[in-house]
C-alpha cells in the first residue's frame, strides 16, 4: 500500500506552482508546522515509527532529512508527496488520515521556502520505550525522615520553584467535614464535629483517620470509587431477556466493598477480578471478584463483549489506551494492531456461568455470576481494519503482552478440581435434589390408603403410580450421581446398599455404574409412562362419562382424550422397549465444563499485580489521589501512554506508588498517608494576599497551594439528605435495589439498580457514573439538580422529619442552642454566622405569618410527600428553613 | 474552582478565552455558551429551532413519500425475474454492517410486493406523496423530501444511528439535539434548550441514547417533558401541599443564605452558579408547565391538531407543545412515536396495510396542524421541521403481507428554516431498493440543520474525542434555498 517516499512524480509539479493560496504574512513553526506535522505525519514518521527513515516529529530531524531542500518547496519530496494527485503517492497515505488542505501545503511551502527556522531548543522526542510511565517508578531521592510527611516534602519544593506559598490549614469546622465525606461519604453529626473540634490532644486528628478507615461505610464510600472505573453495571435487557453484565452481578460489588474494608491488597483485588477462577476454582467468595469480566457480557456480539474487556482491563489497571490499536496501529503509543489481538487473546476462551449457591437451584432467582475458560482452543485472529468478516483464517494470534513492557504472558495451564469441572459434585446439589424427590414421595405416602386402589378395578391407582414413579426417580438420581461422581470424582465414590436398596447395590466399576444409571434411568421413564397413561384413561373416562348438552364438543372431547390415551399408550410402549436394552447411556445429573483452565489470565494477573509493573502502582495512586483531591496527579487517569507528558508532581505519584508496593499494596495505607498531609490539610481559600498572588501564578491549583472546593458526588448528596435526618438504614450488600424506589427507600445508594436504562433519577441528575463508562464524573450545575432538592418527596419528608427532631433537640440542648443554631450545625456542619443567624430568624417570623394567612396559590402538583407538612404555621416555617438548608450550596459542598 | 466540567473549561482555554477571565467577568453558564456559540458559528444562521420527529421501526418510503409504481408492475414476480434484477448485484449493500444476526428479519426479501396505497400528485410543485398521508400532503408546497438517504444498520439500532451518525456497535455518542444545545445559546431562560417527548426508542436500539449527549455531559442530554401539566419534568412541582407563596417565601431564604456565603468565598463560581441554577429552575417549575396548558389555544386550534379526536390526540398534544416550544425559543424538540418497548410499532413486518395506515392516521393530521399553524405564525421560516426514521421496507413481501427492514435507500423530509419547499431530492431506483441519485448518509441531515442554524458540523469537536469523517456529514446545498 504504502509507497516509497523517493519515487517522484515530476509531472505533477506544475499544478502545485499554480496554487490559487495567496501566501500568508508570516508562518510560525510552533503555531503552525509543528500541529500539522503531528496531525498528519508524525504517527509513521516519528519517535514511534519512522517509516522510510524519516522523522516530523522534530524541525532538527526535518533539516537533516532528504525529504526538504531548505528554500526550495518545489524541490522538497515533502511537498511533493502531500500534494500528489496520486493516491499511491500521496502523503497520508489512504485511511491514515485526510489529505493536506491547499492552506496547510502552503503553509509548508513557506516555511520550507523561509529556511525551515524553529526554536533552537526545541526538544527531539525520545523513543517510546523511555517514556516516563514505562519506567519503574523509584521513591524520590532527598526525602528527610523528620515528621514533615514526604508528600509535602515533595509538594514544597515544586511549590517554591514556582514561587507559590501554600494556605494555612482548614478550620477544624471544615476538616472534619472534609474528612467524613471523603473517608465514608457521610457528613459527620454535630456531636461528631464537637467530638473533634473540642479534641486538643495531639494524635486527635490521626485517631479520627483511623477510626473513619475502620468504619464499614469506608468501604461503600471507596467501592463506588472503584465501582465508577471497574464499570459496575447491574444486568440490563429486554424484559426478562439478558442483553448486558449479568444477574446477581451485586455479588462482586460487595466483595469490593469487603475487600476495601478487610484492607485487601490492590493486587490481590487485581488478581482475583481477572482470574479469581484459576486462583480459587472452588470458592465462591474470590469467584464473586470475577465480576469485573463477567460484567462485560453482551449477548448480541462476542466481539464487543471481548473488546469491552480488552479496553477496560487495560484502562483500569494500566491506564494503556490498547484499543486505539483495534483497527490500526496505535497512532501515539508503541502498541500494534497485532498486540491488541495478542491481548484479546489472552481472554478468547473465557465466558461466563453462573455458580449455584446453596437452596437456590433456580439460577435466574440467585447464584454467582463467574467466569471460566470455556473454550481453551479458541483462536484469535486479526481482524483487519477492525472488521471483524475479514481476518486470514491461516494465522491465529497467540496470547502475549505487548512488547514494550519486555515481558513474557508466563502462562501455566491451571488443573481444575472436580467440582469446578463438574459443578454437580457440590454435595447440596445431590442433596437438594434427593430431597426434593423425597419430599415428594414422603407427600404422596401420606395419602389416604383408599385413594391407592382403582374403586373400580384392581388396576393401581393414580396415586399408587405416582409414588412408584418417584420412588423410580429416587433411584435413579441415586444411580446417575453415582456415576457422575465415579466419572468426575476427585476419587471414585462407592454406593451405599443401604441407599441404594439390595438389588441396585453399585459396583466400583464406572461402567457399571453408569449401566446401573442407565437401567434406573429407564425404569422411572416406565413408571412415569404407566403413570401418565393411567391419567389419560381416567380423563377419557371422565369425559366419555360427562353428559356435556353439546354432543359435537363432547364428540371433539372424546375424540382428543382418545388421541391422548394413543399417544401415552405409544410412550409406554417405546419406555418398555427401552427398558430391555442394557447399555450404559444414562443422563448426566450437570453439565460438565473443561477440565484446565489455560492459565492466560492468571498470567497477565500476576504480571498487572507484579511490583515491576512501571503502571499499576502509578494508576491504582493515582484514582486514589484524585478522589482525595478532585484532581488527578496524571490528569488522564485512564492514559499514561505517550499523550501524558510526566506529571507536575510525579514525585508524588512515584513516592505513593512505591509506599503502596512496599506495604503489600495496602489501600488504607496510602489513604492515611493523604489524609495526614498538609496539603489535603489546607484551606480551600483566604482572604489573604498572599492568596491573590497564587490565584495569579498558578490558577490551577497545579502546586496545591490550597484544597480544592468540591461538590459532593450524586450518591453522597442523596445519601446525606437520609443521614442528617437520621434515616439512613446502614444494612450492608445485597441484591440490587429497585432504583426506581429512591426516593422512599433510606438505603445507601450504591445498593440501587444501575444500568442501562436503569438509573435512579436523582443520581443521573446529578452526574452519576454512566454504567458504561465512567473514568471520571462531570460536575454539573443545571436546574433540574435544583429541582430534585427542592421538590422531591425525600427533600421534604427528611427536612419535615429532622425539623420535628431539632425542636425537640433545642429543648434539651445543654448548650442552649437555638433551633437556627442546631439547623446550620447538623445540616450544613458548622455554625451559622450572626447575619445568617438573623436572616432565618426574619424568614421564621415572616413564614409563620405567611402560613398563617390565607394567600394560597397551589403549584399544582400532585405528589404526596412520605412525611406531611405539620399543621402547625409555626412548625411549618421551621420546616421551611430545614428545607431551605438542604438547598443551601455549601450543603453539597466540601469547604 | 469545579463549577463546570473540566472538558467544556480546556476547551475554552483552547478558545483562547480562558476560565480565569470569563469568571473574572463574572460570566455564567448562558454566557458561556453564547460565547462557545459565537466562536462555533461560521455561517449565518437561517433557522433558530428544529422539530425533529422520529418514526419508530422503520416507515415504508414506497407507500409514504417515494411511491414506486414498478412494484405494481412487477408485482409477483421476484427481483431476479424483473428488469430490475441488477440492484441485487449493487456495490452498496456493502454498506450494511451486521451486527446481531436475526434469523427472522433483516433480509433482502425477492418477491416484488405491490403497493399498499394509492398515491397523488399535490399542490404547485406535484410532489408525489401517498394517500395515508391526506394532511400533510397539503402541505407539500413547504416539503423537501429527500428520497435517497441510506444507513448501515439493518437492524433496529439503526435508530440510534440516526440519532448519532454512528452504528450501534461503535457505541453511544452525542446525538444531534445535544449537538445543537452544546453549540446554540438559550433564547428563553426559562426554558430547557433541547426538550424530548413521546416514548423514547426502547433500550434494544439505543434508549434513551438516542437524546442523551454522551461525552459533551449530561447538562446537554435532552430533557424529557410529559404532557401532564402536574408533572411535565422528573420533579417539576414540590408536593401538593406547598403553596408557590411557601415556596417563594423559602427561595428567598435561600438565596440571601447563598449570598452571605458567596460574599465570603468570593472567587467560588460554583455558588454563583448554583445560586442562578435555583433561579433558572424556579422560572422552569413555573413556564414548563405552561407549555401543556392547552386551554390557551383556541378551540379551532386544538381541533386542527387533532385533541379531540381519539387516535390523534396523544401525537397532536405533542405537535401542539412543539409549537408552543418553539415559539418560546427551544432550540430543538425531538418527539418520538409508535414505541411498542421494542423495534417499534412501525416495523410492519406483516400486516403493513393496515399498521402503516393506523399509525399514520395517529400522526398524519397533527403534523399537517403543525406545519400550517407554524406558517401561519409566520415560525416556519426560522423553524426547521424534520419528519425521520431509521431506514425504510424492503420492495419485495415479507410473510406475504410486511415488507423486511431495508437500509439501502428510504425517504425523510424536511420543513421550513430556510429549506427549498415543493421540492423532491434524491431518488431510489425503480422499485425503491438502492438511493442512486444525490445518495446521503444520516449526517447529511444533521449537517444541513446545523448548518441552517449556523453552526459548521466540523467546528463540533471537544478536544480529546475525535469524531470520524462520517460523524460530520455534508450539508445537502441543493435544498438550502
Amino acid at each position: 500500500m504504502r509507497a516509497y517516499w523517493h519515487a517522484l512524480a515530476p509531472a505533477l509539479i506544475g499544478t502545485l506552482l499554480i496554487s490559487p493560496v495567496p501566501a500568508s504574512a508570516d508562518v510560525d513553526y510552533q503555531r503552525d508546522i509543528k500541529p500539522l506535522l503531528h496531525e498528519k505525519c508524525s504517527a509513521c514518521h516519528g519517535a514511534l515509527k519512522q517509516e522510510a527513515e524519516l522523522r516530523f516529529d522534530a524541525a532538527a530531524l526535518i533539516r537533516d532529512s532528504q525529504a526538504v531542500v531548505s528554500g526550495q518547496a518545489e524541490k522538497s519530496d515533502l511537498i511533493e508527496r502531500v500534494s500528489s494527485a496520486d493516491p499511491d503517492l500521496r502523503m497520508p497515505p489512504e485511511g491514515e488520515g485526510e489529505k493536506l488542505t491547499d492552506e496547510q501545503i502552503q503553509l509548508l511551502k513557506q516555511w520550507i521556502n523561509e529556511g525551515l527556522s524553529a526554536p533552537d531548543d526545541e526538544p527531539i522526542p525520545s523513543r517510546p520505550e523511555d517514556h516516563w510511565a514505562y519506567q519503574l517508578p523509584q521513591s524520590p531521592a532527598g526525602l528527610e525522615a523528620s515528621s514533615v510527611n514526604p508528600i509535602d516534602q515533595l509538594i514544597l519544593r515544586t511549590q517554591q520553584q514556582a514561587g507559590v506559598k501554600p494556605l494555612g490549614p482548614a478550620s477544624k469546622h471544615n476538616l472534619v467535614r472534609r474528612l467524613y465525606f471523603d473517608l465514608i461519604g457521610l457528613p459527620p453529626t454535630p456531636q461528631q464535629v464537637a467530638a473533634f473540634v473540642n479534641n486538643d490532644s495531639a494524635d486527635a486528628y490521626q485517631s479520627l483517620v483511623n477510626e473513619l478507615l475502620n468504619s464499614p461505610r469506608h468501604g461503600e464510600r471507596w467501592a463506588r470509587h472503584w465501582m465508577d472505573v471497574w464499570r459496575y453495571s447491574d444486568w440490563s435487557g429486554y424484559k426478562n431477556q439478558l442483553r448486558g453484565s449479568q444477574r446477581h452481578i451485586w455479588h462482586w460489588r460487595d466483595w469490593i466493598i469487603e475487600s476495601i474494608n478487610e484492607d485487601k491488597a490492590y493486587n490481590r483485588m487485581v488478581v482475583e477480578m481477572i482470574a479469581g477462577d484459576e486462583l480459587a476454582p472452588q470458592d465462591p467468595q474470590v469467584l464473586r471478584a470475577t465480576g469485573f469480566l463477567a460484567r462485560n457480557y453482551h449477548n448480541s456480539n462476542r466481539n464487543i463483549w471481548l473488546d469491552a474487556t480488552v479496553e477496560h482491563t487495560s484502562k483500569a489497571f494500566l491506564a494503556t489506551t490498547i484499543n486505539c490499536a483495534r483497527c490500526h496501529d496505535h497512532k501515539y503509543d508503541p502498541l500494534t494492531q497485532h498486540e491488541y489481538y495478542a491481548m484479546r487473546a489472552i481472554f478468547e476462551p473465557h465466558h461466563v456461568r453462573t455458580f449455584r449457591l446453596p437452596g437456590q437451584p433456580n439460577l435466574n432467582a440467585a447464584g454467582i455470576p463467574r467466569v471460566y475458560d470455556s473454550q481453551p482452543e479458541a483462536k484469535t485472529f486479526l481482524y483487519i481494519a477492525g472488521n471483524e468478516k475479514h481476518y486470514d483464517k491461516e494465522s491465529p494470534v497467540a496470547a502475549a503482552l505487548p512488547a514494550v513492557f519486555q515481558s513474557e504472558l508466563n502462562s501455566v495451564p491451571v488443573s481444575l478440581p472436580a467440582q469446578a469441572i463438574f459443578p454437580a459434585l457440590k454435595p447440596y446439589v445431590e442433596a437438594e435434589a434427593i430431597k426434593q424427590a423425597q419430599d415428594k414421595l414422603t407427600k404422596l405416602e401420606q395419602q389416604p390408603p383408599q385413594a391407592t386402589k382403582d374403586s373400580q378395578s384392581d388396576e393401581p391407582s393414580i396415586v399408587e403410580l405416582k409414588r412408584e414413579e418417584t420412588r423410580q426417580e429416587l433411584l435413579s438420581l441415586h444411580a446417575r450421581w453415582a456415576a457422575d461422581k465415579a466419572l468426575y470424582g476427585d476419587k471414585p465414590l462407592y454406593g451405599d446398599k443401604a441407599l441404594y436398596g439390595v438389588q441396585q447395590a453399585p459396583s466400583t466399576a464406572p461402567n457399571e455404574l453408569a449401566q446401573s444409571a442407565a437401567a434406573a434411568e429407564r425404569r422411572y421413564r416406565v413408571a412415569k409412562a404407566k403413570r401418565e397413561l393411567a391419567e389419560k384413561q381416567q380423563q377419557l373416562a371422565s369425559v366419555t362419562t360427562n353428559d356435556n348438552e353439546d354432543e359435537k364438543k363432547q364428540e371433539t372431547a372424546i375424540k382428543n382424550a382418545e388421541k391422548a390415551v394413543e399417544n401415552a399408550e405409544q410412550q409406554l410402549t417405546k419406555a418398555t422397549n427401552e427398558a430391555k436394552k442394557t447399555d450404559a447411556k444414562y443422563s448426566s445429573v450437570g453439565k460438565a465444563y473443561p477440565k484446565q483452565s489455560t492459565g492466560r489470565r492468571f498470567a497477565l494477573a500476576n504480571w498487572i499485580a507484579s511490583e515491576e509493573n512501571p503502571l499499576t502502582a502509578r494508576v491504582a495512586v493515582n484514582h486514589l489521589w484524585r478522589w482525595h483531591f478532585g484532581q488527578a496527579l496524571v490528569e488522564n487517569t485512564f492514559d499514561f501512554g505517550l499523550r501524558s507528558p510526566p506529571p507536575q508532581q510525579q514525585q508524588v505519584l512515584d513516592f505513593l506508588a512505591t509506599e503502596l508496593t512496599a506495604h503489600n499494596w495496602s489501600m488504607k495505607h496510602v489513604h492515611r498517608l493523604i489524609v495526614t498531609s498538609d496539603a489535603y490539610q489546607r484551606a480551600s481559600s483566604s482572604a489573604e494576599s498572599v492568596a491573590e498572588s497564587n490565584r495569579q501564578l498558578d490558577p490551577e491549583n497545579k502546586f496545591y497551594w490550597r484544597a480544592n472546593v468540591r461538590r459532593l458526588e450524586a450518591e453522597a448528596i442523596r445519601d446525606s439528605v437520609l443521614h442528617i435526618a437520621g434515616s439512613l438504614d446502614t444494612t450492608t450488600g445485597g441484591p440490587d435495589l429497585d432504583h426506581s424506589q429512591g426516593q422512599t427507600k433510606p438505603r445507601r445508594s450504591l445498593y440501587f439498580r444501575h444500568a442501562y436504562e436503569k438509573q435512579m433519577t436523582m443520581l443521573v441528575l446529578f452526574d452519576g457514573a454512566g454504567p458504561n463508562e465512567c473514568y471520571r464524573r462531570s460536575n454539573s450545575i443545571v436546574p433540574q439538580q435544583a429541582l430534585s432538592l427542592a421538590n422531591s418527596n425525600l427533600a421534604w419528608s427528611q427536612a419535615r422529619k429532622l425539623a420535628g427532631q431539632l425542636v425537640q433537640d433545642a429543648k434539651d440542648s445543654e448548650a442552649d442552642d437555638s433551633f437556627i443554631a442546631l439547623a446550620f450545625k447538623t445540616i450544613l456542619g458548622r455554625q451559622a454566622t450572626s447575619a445568617e443567624i438573623t436572616a432565618c430568624q426574619e424568614f421564621l417570623s415572616d413564614q409563620t405569618e405567611l402560613l398563617k394567612g390565607s394567600t394560597r396559590t397551589l403549584l399544582g402538583g400532585t405528589a404526596k410527600a412520605d412525611i406531611p407538612a405539620s399543621s402547625e404555621p409555626e412548625q411549618r416555617a421551621k420546616e421551611n428553613l430545614v428545607h431551605a438548608l438542604i438547598n443551601h450550596n455549601d450543603f453539597i459542598t466540601v469547604r | 474552582m469545579h463549577a463546570f466540567d473540566s472538558t467544556r473549561r480546556s476547551f475554552l482555554r483552547d478558545l483562547g478565552l480562558g476560565f480565569g477571565s470569563i469568571a473574572a467577568a463574572g460570566m455564567l453558564e448562558q454566557d458561556q455558551q453564547t460565547a462557545i456559540a459565537a466562536e462555533v458559528a461560521k455561517v449565518a444562521p437561517k433557522a433558530k429551532n428544529v422539530i425533529w420527529l422520529f418514526m419508530i421501526g422503520g416507515t415504508s418510503h414506497m407507500e409514504s413519500f417515494d411511491p414506486k409504481p414498478e412494484l405494481n408492475q412487477h408485482a409477483g414476480k421476484t427481483i431476479d425475474e424483473s428488469p430490475y434484477a441488477p440492484v441485487l448485484k449493487s456495490p452498496f449493500l456493502a454498506n450494511e454492517r451486521v451486527v446481531a444476526f436475526d434469523p427472522n428479519n433483516g433480509f433482502i426479501r425477492k418477491e416484488i410486493y405491490p403497493l399498499q396505497v394509492g398515491f397523488q400528485k399535490h399542490g404547485q410543485s406535484g410532489l408525489e406523496i401517498s394517500d395515508w398521508w391526506p394532511h400533510v400532503a397539503k402541505r407539500a408546497d413547504d416539503l423537501c423530501l429527500i428520497r435517497s438517504v441510506w444507513t448501515e444498520d439493518s437492524n433496529h439500532g439503526a435508530q440510534l444511528q440516526f440519532h448519532t451518525g454512528r452504528h450501534r456497535v461503535d457505541g453511544f455518542f452525542p446525538t444531534i439535539g445535544s449537538w445543537v444545545n452544546y453549540g446554540l445559546g438559550s433564547l428563553n431562560e426559562n426554558l430547557p434548550k433541547f426538550v424530548v417527548m413521546g416514548t423514547p426508542v426502547a433500550d434494544c436500539c439505543g434508549g434513551v441514547e438516542a437524546h442523551r449527549a454522551n461525552y459533551l455531559g449530561p447538562q446537554y442530554d435532552g430533557i424529557p417533558l410529559k404532557i401532564d401539566p402536574a408533572n411535565p419534568l422528573p420533579f417539576a412541582k414540590p408536593p401538593k401541599e406547598v403553596s408557590l407563596e411557601e415556596q417563594r417565601g423559602e427561595f428567598d431564604l435561600l438565596r440571601k443564605l447563598n449570598t452571605i456565603t458567596a460574599q465570603q468565598y468570593p472567587d467560588d463560581q460554583a455558588i454563583r452558579a448554583r445560586m442562578r441554577s435555583y433561579e433558572l429552575a424556579f422560572r422552569m417549575q413555573m413556564a414548563v408547565p405552561e407549555i401543556v396548558r392547552f386551554q390557551d389555544e383556541t378551540q379551532q386550534t386544538q381541533e386542527m391538531y387533532g385533541l379531540n379526536q381519539k387516535e390523534t390526540k396523544t401525537f397532536g398534544q405533542q405537535m401542539l407543545a412543539a409549537r408552543r416550544l418553539v415559539e418560546r425559543g427551544v432550540r430543538f424538540v425531538q418527539v418520538y412515536h409508535g414505541s411498542n418497548g421494542g423495534a417499534g410499532q412501525w416495523d410492519a413486518h406483516s400486516g403493513l396495510k393496515s399498521s402503516h395506515s393506523r399509525l399514520c392516521k395517529q400522526v398524519d393530521q397533527p403534523i399537517g396542524a403543525l406545519l400550517t399553524d407554524l406558517k401561519q405564525r409566520g415560525l416556519l421560516d426560522e423553524t426547521i421541521v424534520v419528519w425521520a426514521t431509521e431506514f425504510g421496507r424492503t420492495p419485495g413481501a415479507q410473510k406475504g403481507t410486511g415488507r423486511d427492514h431495508h437500509p439501502y435507500g428510504f425517504s425523510v423530509w424536511m420543513a421550513g428554516g430556510g429549506i427549498k419547499g415543493g421540492l423532491a431530492h434524491g431518488a431510489t431506483d425503480e422499485i425503491g431498493f438502492h438511493a442512486v441519485e444525490d445518495r446521503h448518509y444520516v449526517t447529511d441531515i444533521h449537517a444541513t440543520l446545523l448548518h441552517q442554524l449556523g453552526l459548521n458540523s466540523r467546528d463540533l469537536a471537544i478536544p480529546g474525542r475525535k469524531r470520524l469523517e462520517k460523524e460530520f456529514g455534508h450539508p445537502i446545498e441543493p435544498i438550502i434555498a
